[in-house]
């Protein structure tokens, strides 16, 4: 099966923004994560529901909202000014914020819930064999929330790989830029290309169904599930 | 090294207040109905659960109202109720998880056979016995070398026999460390106890050594339908036709059913439960009872609805009995009376 130059381009920015995206929403969950599911605290409930909208909300909603606050007059396009633009809209970088927001529930659920599940006595018994707080974050906290965390990172990846609405509000379809898979299987259909369609659906189709297959083959194994 | 402490805290609706001095090497029983404040104390006493006062441990503050020493900073051993073993490391992985924190202040080879898991060391820790788990856990909280050692009841979910396999190994270890053990059996009381504390509603309401706890008729232990006495005696002759160990008290002579003659560290400490003693006025002369022994009236207590736990001095020890009320009115027990106590059941240990 042959994709095009500019189909592989288009898959190579999806898998690019989808890891970059992954990455940093691991780096920034993780905290996150344990915050909410180890305290209680007044307003928690409403964060959550914020955290969590991106789940509910059409992802054109999202992308306006988006498109706004990372054009010329919004915080985006504020912050673009330091690197030499007028705006976030339309670019990499602001393709990855967006994604940041729109697949963080996919990544902090899994998070949360593994912490969750880690008792507490644990956390104790470690402290009283001598480890510190951090200490017990990475020696005990992490490897047990490993399941977690791999469903976050597939998920997280599916997820922004899978991503349409949002793009294309704020990214557009710009060559090598913003151009994502999703959105060339849109121009494609729109320009009655239908044999290039069915080449790339097919190809995304089917990258979908192997992380989503890994990913239940692996926690079956595991025999403990964490899913959002 | 020697613990002192004065210490107050909320937890949920319950209120704790408690001091004590804790001193040498030895078991200290924390003793004490459930809820009555045991693993919280525990728990203040390691630094996982806040609260006001002081603890110090030898020359070390591990809690002022300034400061409070984290639970890392603690040179303790613990075990709770559960193995609470690591569940991502196999068990040599929990040893070192210790090992790797404290430094090794206990050759590891040595813990591993003392707790007998030489063979259990690459397991993964799901697959272990309760048993064998709560041994892992007894190895990994010696091998954070303590000063002090806290085990919240530790062999509550364990059967008999590994129950007593780990009380033997936990009263090795006292002689080396001290140790605070909670728990709400007797038995497991009994067993280990030199010192007990008793606990209730948040407050250590006794603290003794625990023959003398056990006998006294104004504390909450010679109340309980399974009150026990503690004596010590000398081991003496063994008859070999009848399988009979002598044991020496105060005189008098106990005959243990015992297969073979019994050695072992003097004194030998003999339990006799309150329900197996009986009294009467003259010495039965063709009695099946073959301990038979003259005692003292020393104190006589009612105790729920036609009973009555009454104290008898043999020599410098004591005895319990509980009989019903109509006996003791009838027999004319009061403190003084010369009476005999017939033992139907001694155990040794």
């Amino acid at each position: 099966m042959m994709l095009s130059d500019g189909d592989w381009l288009a898959l190579w920015v999806g898998v690019k923004l989808a890891v970059v995206t992954t990455l940093i929403l691991l780096v920034v969950c993780t905290p996150l994560a344990w915050w909410l599911a180890r305290r209680r605290l007044p307003g928690q409930a409403l964060l959550e529901a914020l955290l969590a909208l991106p789940l509910v909300l059409p992802p054109s909603v999202l992308g306006f909202y988006l498109l706004i606050g990372l054009g010329p007059s919004g915080p985006g396009g504020w912050l673009a000014q330091w690197g030499g633009a007028r705006s976030l809209a339309f670019s990499f970088t602001g393709l990855v914020i967006g994604s940041l927001v729109y697949s963080l529930p996919f990544v902090l659920q899994p998070l949360k819930n593994a912490f969750a599940a880690i008792e507490p006595r644990q956390l104790d018994m470690a402290a009283v064999s001598g480890a510190r707080p951090m200490d017990r974050f990475f020696s005990l906290v992490i490897p047990q929330a490993r399941h977690g965390y791999a469903s976050a990172v597939i998920l997280g990846i599916a997820h922004t790989l899978g991503e349409f609405g949002v793009v294309l509000m704020i990214g557009g379809s710009l060559a090598g830029e913003t151009r994502v898979a999703s959105v060339a299987l849109y121009e494609h259909v729109e320009a009655g290309d239908y044999a290039s369609a069915h080449r790339l659906a097919a190809v995304l189709l089917v990258a979908s169904v192997l992380m989503l297959w890994a990913l239940f083959r692996w926690q079956r194994k595991q025999n403990t599930g964490v899913m959002p | 090294m020697s613990l002192a402490f004065s210490l107050s805290g909320q937890v949920g609706s319950c209120r704790l207040q408690a001091q004590a001095q804790l001193a040498a090497n030895g078991v200290t029983v924390l003793f004490g109905p459930s809820g009555s404040g045991k693993s919280t104390l525990l728990r203040m006493l390691a630094g996982l659960q806040d609260c006001d006062g002081e603890i110090r441990f030898g020359d070390q503050l591990w809690q002022t109202d300034d400061v409070t020493l984290p639970p890392w900073q603690r040179p303790l051993g613990m075990m709770f109720q559960e193995p609470t073993l690591f569940r991502h490391l196999s068990v040599r992985g929990n040893l070192d998880y210790v090992v790797k924190r404290r430094g090794a202040a206990w050759d590891l080879d040595s813990v591993v056979s003392q707790a007998r898991i030489e063979d259990l060391l690459g397991r993964s820790v799901e697959t272990l016995s309760g048993g064998e788990a709560q041994r892992v856990a007894l190895a990994r909280a010696l091998l954070a070398g303590p000063q002090l050692l806290l085990l919240d009841e530790p062999l509550s979910a364990l059967d008999h026999g590994h129950k007593q396999e780990l009380l033997k190994m936990i009263s090795d270890i006292a002689r080396k460390v001290p140790v605070i053990y909670v728990t709400h059996d007797l038995d497991e009381l009994l067993t280990l106890s030199r010192q007990v504390w008793l606990m209730e509603q948040g407050r250590i309401v006794a603290r003794g050594k625990a023959h003398e706890e056990l006998a006294r008729l104004d504390g909450p232990l010679a109340q309980r339908g399974d009150a026990t006495a503690l004596l010590y005696g000398e081991l003496g002759d063994y008859d070999n036709r009848d399988h009979l160990q002598a044991v020496t008290v105060a005189q008098q002579t106990f005959w243990l059913p015992a297969a073979q003659p019994v050695s072992g560290e003097e004194p030998v400490r003999l339990r006799i439960a309150a329900r197996d003693v009986s009294l009467c006025r003259q010495a039965p002369q063709d009695s099946s009872i073959l301990n038979i022994h003259p005692v003292q009236v020393a104190a006589l207590r009612e105790v729920g609805p036609g009973q009555a736990v009454v104290q008898l001095a043999l020599g410098d020890q004591r005895l319990l009995a509980r009989i019903s009320s109509r006996s003791a009115r009838e027999l004319e027990v009061f403190p003084g009376a010369r009476l005999y106590a017939q033992v139907k059941a001694v155990a040794l240990g």
